[in-house]
């Protein structure tokens, strides 16, 4: 296993995913590559069918049956030790879900088991990665009950359904750091949920990591929540990543026509969908997608370059990339505008 | 209701069904326990429709030889026109016992209602009496006649001072031959008739039967499901409430107490009968479908394209709805098998006509199911109606995997 | 049955509101609304049977050769007695006031019902219809009883995997066993179990295993009798479970493929418990949830689906009984086992709604308060 830094806790190489379907192959992500370090808060942002959730499915290995890596690899770190999640044994993968990386998934709705109580959804957990101290569980879930604030012990002693949205969500972000882990992926973790839930969420989400130190991937249309949680943003398109950055790059000094679409887009409060008003045109067919440039179609400043090569990520910053021939025009056209 | 709709709808049927079929068997063939179904039934319709045509039924009783090798098969049977008939009436009452080497109960099955038969059981030689017993009985006239079958004896011993009686049972011993093979590729039954022409004599009126039982059903069902759903209120309501109530009743035993009341003298009313007691679960999942119908899209579009009834009804609801009617079409013809077989099994439906039916309830009143070398009788149309309703089944599960399941599942 | 959820879904709502107001709402709305839940289910309960009943009244009386007067008719030429001595031996029987209009009949024949008095037996008077069904009744109960669960537990088990591995083989062949299990009627079944292996391959002598046990053992809690009871139970029972298996398997596939599809799973999946755990806790229990219902339900109908299986197998049970008494035209044992096997649905249709709530929590809330 190839020595990571001792700050990096997953890092993912030219990863690259194919969909068997009857009609060809989907390919839903295609080299991508990206670094997390501890404590670190990454946000991917794009579309819905851009492969965010693609990506984070690969990280826990829990891709649908037709999806197959052809290339790649994801390293993950602790104490020292890497290893590749994707060669994980099936005894090794069950130990490193939930324990190293857990996923706090879309819709928290139905996460919950309905005729198991919470109580028995904890320990459950915990059980299975070697937990056997009941009064032990209670005491962890408890605590994180309470902060993310709710009332631990009603909550603990309920089945899924006596809880409403936000709650559930809630207690799936309680369960998600139940064992530690170093990884958190949040997909959509806010979506579905009112306003006021939203908030609640990410303020719990902020104390949280502050507490527990844990990184955190999340998945989201919602740029303000980007802006306000993440540390670092990639902006995903067809399966790529086509710019990454910290936060402040992506939105104050974005280099890729399609991330900045996304940011002028003015979003409505509840629909995030609506967002991509200001791109014209819809994603690309993943099973014959566009020749060079994917964005070209839709991008205003197009070229014959860009229907012929793909561009590559090119280093702006240290800590800012992009994949775009014409960053320079994209530039130019802000300063005017501005 | 108007006309030119309804006749636009029945000029283009024939030719949307002709393209539909072409279609449909190419998916079919693809299923391949749907084509098995489906080549199942051809071959049952060829064999119980046409067949018959050229396969003459075997009615002819041969009781007057013994055909095949002695004691493959033990039957008794007096020949209606025997000339002893007359002097049989002092048999009354008398007891016959028969002893067989090994095995099961053996059974002598007499023409008439004449005088009582006993079976003597024996089961082996190790467990059993053994014929010394009934030899025993013999001389205490506990019996009065003893045949004895073997693959080397076959020999009828009477007591000694009836020669007359002696003289009877040895005249008329007939065994019939089940071994398969030509000329009887089935073997023959207690009377020396071939199996095997009674197979393709005895499909056509059962499968009617469960056809119009079957066709019946699913009319109403369709008829009054299709308006309880479009009219709703107090219609629905009733209609739902009385297939509720019907539902509570357990139709078959209903169908038991009324044939036990009526005589059935016809199969094919029998058929009636059965498709008037079976709709209650087709009418409620016909509502239900069209209930489902009603509110999908593009019956909406119609709507309110302000297309007429009809036109939503015959153009839009009932096209779509064909796969799922002859999926319940063929579900309740398996129903009505099983309700008019399981009658005549049990004795209660007309045995005029010599159906597979018919000949299980001879199988096993003649006893003939219950003797190792006479079961092929009973098991060839055990067989044949098991197969069909099997093939029924493939049949129905293929067609519902072809069209789209997403049409039911939103029902 | 269960197309009335209007009560699920109202009584079902996230306590998110103040525990006060939960309270508060339950204390009024809940059983007001439960309660009239029950009394509607039960109502429609008896208002079936009671509609049973009097069909079973009137088809009595306006079958073609109406029974009383066939009866009468045996009575006069059998034993040469006078018609009024006849009437009134028919009348007791049928427990008919002769002088009453038949609207006075069905009022008193409902009454003798509402005290469980279903008359006494034409053919072998003296003996009462009560007690020549509970005589009968327990045979059937217990094979039928033991049918449907054990082949309850074989379709869980065996449908499960058929939605795990859908489109393989196991799923092809599973598939193709339900299909014969479910189209080939249970007295076909029965009768190819005597054929087949009882007579061709003589591993059981079918003679001996006719009727409910051995003759000469005395009923009880002996162990020659428990043995020789279970002995002729044996091949109905097999039968019940073979033909039933199928539609267990189906049912257990698709609620399983539901299961599958929800996020529970997956979440379960994702948070590394053991295969064994999610199969068990998560898939399996919520997949079997609803199939308890169904088998509440189908305990009403399968009693009387055993008709022809007993009569083929010479297993003394209720379809004994029920045929017998049609062969000897016995109208009273009749009326009275049809009225059982009628009551036996509407109660399991009536026992599955009111304990729908008890096996699943999200209505068991509603059930408790």
């Amino acid at each position: 296993m190839p020595a990571l830094s001792p700050e990096t806790v997953l890092r993912v190489d030219d990863l690259s995913i194919v969909y068997r379907t009857d009609r060809g192959d989907v390919r839903a992500t295609n080299d991508v590559s990206f670094e997390l370090k501890r404590g670190e808060a990454m946000a991917l942002i794009g579309e819905s069918g851009s492969g965010k959730t693609t990506i984070s499915l690969a990280l826990i290995r829990k891709l649908p049956k037709n999806a197959v890596v052809t290339k790649g690899q994801i390293l993950y770190q602790r104490e020292n030790t890497v290893q590749d999640v994707l060669g994980l044994s099936r005894r090794q993968l069950q130990a490193f879900r939930w324990n190293d990386c857990a996923m706090v998934f879309q819709g928290a709705q139905n996460a919950f088991n309905p005729v198991l109580k919470i109580r028995k959804q904890f320990e459950d957990t915990a059980r299975a990665h070697g937990w056997t101290d009941k009064v032990a569980i209670r005491k962890r879930a408890l605590s994180l009950l309470e902060l993310v604030r709710l009332d631990p012990e009603r909550v603990y002693e309920s089945f899924p359904h006596e809880l409403s949205g936000g709650m559930k969500q809630r207690t799936l972000l309680a369960l998600g750091v139940l064992l530690s882990p170093q990884v958190v992926i949040l997909d959509e973790p806010t979506t579905a949920l009112d306003i006021l839930t939203q908030r609640a969420i990410i303020d719990v989400l902020n104390d949280m990591q502050r507490q527990l130190l844990f990184s955190i991937i999340f998945i989201s249309h919602d740029l303000s929540l980007a802006a306000e949680m993440a540390d670092t943003v990639a902006t995903v398109y067809a399966g790529e990543i086509v710019e990454i950055g910290a936060v402040d790059d992506i939105f104050y000094r974005s280099l890729h026509p399609y991330t900045y679409g996304l940011l002028t887009s003015v979003p409505t409060l509840e629909h995030a969908q609506d967002i991509l008003q200001s791109i014209p045109g819809s994603p690309p067919n993943l099973i014959a997608p566009p020749s060079g440039c994917k964005f070209h179609p839709r991008c205003s400043f197009a070229s014959e370059q860009c229907q012929a090569e793909s561009p590559q990520l090119q280093a702006e910053s240290a800590s800012h990339l992009a994949a775009c021939w014409h960053k320079d025009r994209l530039l130019a056209s802000r300063e005017e505008g501005a | 209701m108007a006309s030119s709709q309804m006749l636009e709808w029945l000029v283009s049927l024939p030719l949307d069904l002709l393209r539909g079929l072409v279609g449909f068997l190419r998916r079919l063939s693809a299923n391949k326990p749907g084509f098995v179904g489906f080549l199942g039934l051809v071959a049952y319709f060829i064999v119980t429709f046409i067949m018959p045509n050229y396969v003459e039924f075997d009615n002819e009783p041969k009781l007057d030889q013994i055909t095949g090798p002695i004691g493959s098969r033990i039957q008794l049977a007096v020949h209606r026109d025997n000339p002893h008939l007359d002097s049989w009436e002092a048999l009354a009452g008398k007891t016959v016992g028969v002893v067989r080497q090994t095995g099961g109960p053996s059974f002598i099955e007499p023409y008439q209602d004449q005088f009582t038969v006993e079976t003597y059981r024996w089961t082996s030689r190790r467990q059993g009496p053994g014929i010394p017993a009934a030899l025993t009985d013999l001389a205490n006239k506990e019996i009065d006649a003893l045949l004895i079958f073997s693959k080397t004896v076959n020999q009828v011993i009477v007591n000694q001072e009836d020669e007359e009686l002696q003289a009877l049972f040895q005249d008329n011993i007939i065994i019939s031959n089940p071994s398969l093979g030509p000329p009887h590729l089935l073997g023959t039954d207690t009377q020396g008739r071939d199996i095997a022409s009674h197979m393709v004599h005895g499909g056509q009126i059962l499968i009617l039967t469960a056809l119009i039982g079957g066709v019946i059903a699913t009319l109403i069902a369709l008829f009054f499901g299709s308006l309880s759903a479009l009219a709703g209120g107090f219609i629905d309501k009733f209609f739902t409430a009385l297939a509720n109530l019907f539902l509570a009743i357990p139709q078959f035993i209903l169908l038991v107490v009324l044939a036990g009341m009526i005589r059935f003298d016809s199969t094919l009313y029998l058929g009636v009968i059965i498709g008037l007691l079976i709709w209650p679960a087709l009418l409620r999942a016909i509502r239900a479908q069209v209930l489902s119908l009603r509110e999908r899209d593009f019956v909406e579009a119609a709507r309110s394209l302000g297309l007429s009834v009809n036109h939503i009804i015959f153009r839009e609801i009932l096209p779509n709805m064909s796969s799922y009617v002859l999926i319940n079409l063929i579900f309740s013809i398996t129903i009505a098998m099983y309700f008019q077989i399981g009658l005549v099994v049990l004795g209660l439906a007309p045995i005029s006509d010599y159906t597979w039916g018919v000949m299980i309830y001879f199988g096993r009143s003649r006893g003939t199911l219950y003797n190792q070398d006479g079961a092929t009788m009973a098991l060839a149309p055990v067989l044949a109606i098991a197969l069909f309703q099997v093939c029924l089944v493939l049949f129905a599960r293929a067609i519902e995997e072809i069209f789209d399941p997403r049409l039911r599942s939103a029902g | 049955m269960l197309q009335d959820q209007s009560h699920i879904d109202s009584t079902s709502q996230p306590m998110e509101t103040s525990a006060a107001g939960l309270v508060d709402r339950l204390t009024t709305s809940l059983p007001k609304i439960y309660r009239s839940y029950t009394v509607r289910v039960f109502l429609q309960a008896i208002i079936t049977i009671w509609a049973v009943m009097s069909l079973t009244f009137v088809l009595v009386r306006l079958m073609p050769g109406n029974p009383v007067d066939v009866l009468i008719e045996q009575i006069l030429t059998a034993e040469g007695i006078s018609y009024q001595e006849a009437y009134d031996r028919v009348a007791a029987s049928f427990n008919i006031d002769k002088d009453a209009t038949e609207l006075d009949q069905y009022f008193q024949w409902m009454g003798d019902l509402l005290r469980l008095d279903l008359g006494t037996s034409i053919t072998s008077p003296g003996t009462k219809v009560i007690d020549e069904i509970a005589r009968f009744l327990p045979w059937t109960v217990f094979a039928v009883g033991t049918g449907l669960l054990i082949s309850f537990v074989l379709g869980i088990i065996a449908g499960m995997p058929m939605a795990y591995y859908r489109g393989s083989k196991l799923d092809h062949i599973l598939s193709f066993f339900s299909s014969f299990s479910t189209g080939v009627p249970n007295y076909i079944w029965g009768l190819l179990i005597i054929i087949v292996p009882g007579i061709a391959w003589r591993w059981f002598d079918i003679g001996a295993l006719r009727g409910t046990y051995d003759v000469g053992l005395t009923p009880g809690l002996n162990a020659a009798f428990i043995l020789s009871a279970l002995e002729h139970a044996a091949l109905p029972v097999f039968t019940y479970v073979i033909a039933i298996l199928g539609t267990w398997m189906l049912s257990m596939k698709s609620s399983t493929t539901g299961v599958l599809n929800e996020d529970y799973v997956n979440v379960a999946e994702a948070r590394g418990l053991k295969e064994r755990t999610v199969i068990r806790s998560y898939v399996g229990r919520n997949a079997a949830l609803p199939l308890f219902t169904q088998l509440t339900i189908s305990i009403g109908f399968v009693l009387s689906s055993g008709v022809v299986v007993e009569e083929i197998f010479v297993y003394w049970g209720i379809g004994h009984l029920l045929f017998q008494s049609i062969t000897v035209r016995d109208y009273t044992s009749l009326q009275g086992v049809v009225l059982l096997l009628t009551a036996a649905i509407v109660f399991s249709n009536l026992f599955a709604d009111l304990t729908y709530g008890l096996l699943d929590p999200r209505v068991r809330v509603s059930g408790e308060k």
